[in-house]
């Protein structure tokens, strides 16, 4: 039944689904006794996650050919990613820092940590408000693509801060980090 | 086949991403830079350098604690070995077997050894409140109110002796009762010196809001020291060894980097990855400032007699 639904039904219900991942994932975090570190972790691992797949669609899609029809899903993935991180950020920021500036430029001064978290964020924002066909308009074309090879940096900021975060159960943050490093050096040998 | 010149990748376009790949292989290897580097200038600088002065610290405000809710103390937990999720330990199985349970007390430094039955200590004893502040070296922290037994009675019944210089811990570790018993490749050791276990402080909690020790919370009996991180109140303890020399705890073990034996709270000297200088309250939001060894100072300090070695802090 899925496989009879056209492409722009299925980009609606990965919207649905993600979005309605979000919810669950701040609803729990409600019912949950630390609301402020569950909400943390939650949209920054799934951001993460997101993220990562969607650099993963071209190198897949050569191997693929069902996956080459559904490569426009890319940046709907890539978008929900930044929306996760996006949350991340305001949480930290408003909820784990109460907009307390002086005390969150003292957490930011010197620490790798966060600071390649930061670094990701930034990185992110452009590609993630010229994601859509205005951005790719008003760019053009080329300039577009070189703005969007942004992503190759950070997106790897965005795992280093994850392997970062953990105290000792780093195996996930690493085998995350194989597989990116794995997709880079595929990337680099095809950059074309 | 027939390629469109619009679908070949400009050279410009195929060196640029070339870079950026590059570039971001080593954003993704700096914390393994970083992680070396520091292994590095921790080797140079052996002679540790003092901290900032203490006489800017800022000044104990009495507060009346308000004790976190029994709910949140009994749902999120930092105990491994029943996985490494904060729900994790309140989520698993009830798989400890509490009753009957035995305490190994003994060492070269114990005059009285022997087998302890957690039911005979609990007798002997009289079961003492306390509501303690409690610091996880994480940067959260909560208000628990203890019921127990002080340590220092407990070590006093096993007579110790002049070999007696430091109290060693032991967690049960059992595969069969505990989902992720294997996680510090062996059982979680804590220590104290000898002073610091017989300071009035430190407790050995069998309760929290007069109810029995959940098996989360390290049941069917813990240590607690407020004034130390988290990670020193071993919890579900089946040994205790008064011993001659320093034990290697778990954490020092794990990453000698970021814990060491002491793990005194001191908001001026911050954790490799993050800051000490505040805590989440679990349940609130924002911060607050974190006190120098917890805010037991008057109770603790005169047991580290220099305040700017930086050993007694981590």
């Amino acid at each position: 039944m899925m496989l009879t639904l056209p492409l722009s039904k299925r980009k609606h219900l990965l919207n649905i689904a993600l979005c309605l991942a979000l919810m669950w994932g701040i609803y729990d975090a409600i019912m949950g006794p630390d609301l402020v570190s569950d909400l943390r972790s939650f949209t920054g691992r799934y951001g993460a996650y997101l993220l990562l797949t969607s650099l993963l669609f071209t190198p897949l899609s050569q191997r693929w050919l069902w996956l080459k029809r559904h490569l426009s899903l890319r940046r709907n993935i890539g978008v929900w990613g930044f929306v996760y991180a996006f949350v991340h950020v305001i949480i930290w920021i408003a909820m784990e820092f109460a907009f307390d500036w002086r005390l969150m430029a003292d957490e930011i001064a010197g620490n790798l940590f966060i600071l390649l978290g930061i670094l990701a964020f930034v990185l992110l924002t452009p590609l993630a408000i010229t994601s859509n066909r205005w951005g790719l308009k008003r760019l053009g074309y080329r300039p577009w693509q070189s703005l969007h090879s942004l992503t190759y940096i950070a997106i790897p900021a965005v795992i280093a801060h994850f392997f970062m975060a953990q105290k000792s159960d780093v195996l996930e943050p690493l085998l995350l980090g194989a597989v990116l490093v794995v997709v880079l050096l595929w990337r680099y040998r095809h950059a074309d | 086949m027939l390629i469109k010149s619009s679908q070949i990748t400009p050279e410009k376009v195929f060196n640029r991403r070339r870079r950026m790949i590059a570039l971001g292989l080593g954003v993704l290897a700096l914390p393994v830079v970083d992680k070396g580097y520091a292994l590095l200038l921790q080797k140079q600088d052996q002679a540790q350098q003092p901290f900032p002065p203490l006489a800017s610290m800022p000044e104990l405000v009495p507060e009346v604690l308000q004790p976190t809710s029994l709910k949140t103390i009994t749902s999120y937990n930092n105990y491994y070995e029943f996985g490494y999720g904060k729900a994790d330990p309140s989520e698993a199985d009830k798989s400890l077997i509490t009753s009957p349970w035995t305490i190994d007390i003994g060492g070269v430094g114990a005059d009285k050894p022997g087998l302890y039955d957690i039911a005979q200590i609990k007798g002997e004893h009289a079961i003492e409140n306390h509501i303690y502040r409690f610091r996880c070296v994480e940067a959260w922290s909560m208000v628990i109110p203890w019921n127990g037994i002080k340590l220092a009675d407990i070590i006093r019944a096993a007579q110790p002796n002049s070999k007696a210089k430091f109290v060693r811990f032991t967690t049960l570790n059992d595969a069969q009762q505990m989902p992720n018993a294997g996680w510090p490749g062996g059982a979680y050791i804590e220590g104290l010196t000898i002073a610091e276990a017989m300071n009035p402080l430190a407790l050995m909690a069998t309760g929290i809001y007069d109810k029995t020790l959940e098996q989360q919370n390290g049941a069917p009996i813990r240590l607690v020291v407020p004034w130390k991180y988290g990670f020193k109140s071993i919890k579900s303890i089946v040994k205790i060894e008064l011993v001659e020399h320093m034990p290697q705890n778990t954490w020092w073990r794990q990453n000698d980097r970021e814990y060491g034996f002491y793990a005194n709270v001191n908001p001026r000297f911050n954790h490799p990855r993050w800051s000490q200088a505040t805590e989440r309250v679990i349940g609130k939001l924002g911060r607050k400032p974190t006190l120098l060894f917890n805010g037991y100072a008057d109770q603790v300090a005169h047991m580290y007699p220099d305040p700017d070695n930086r050993l007694y802090f981590y």
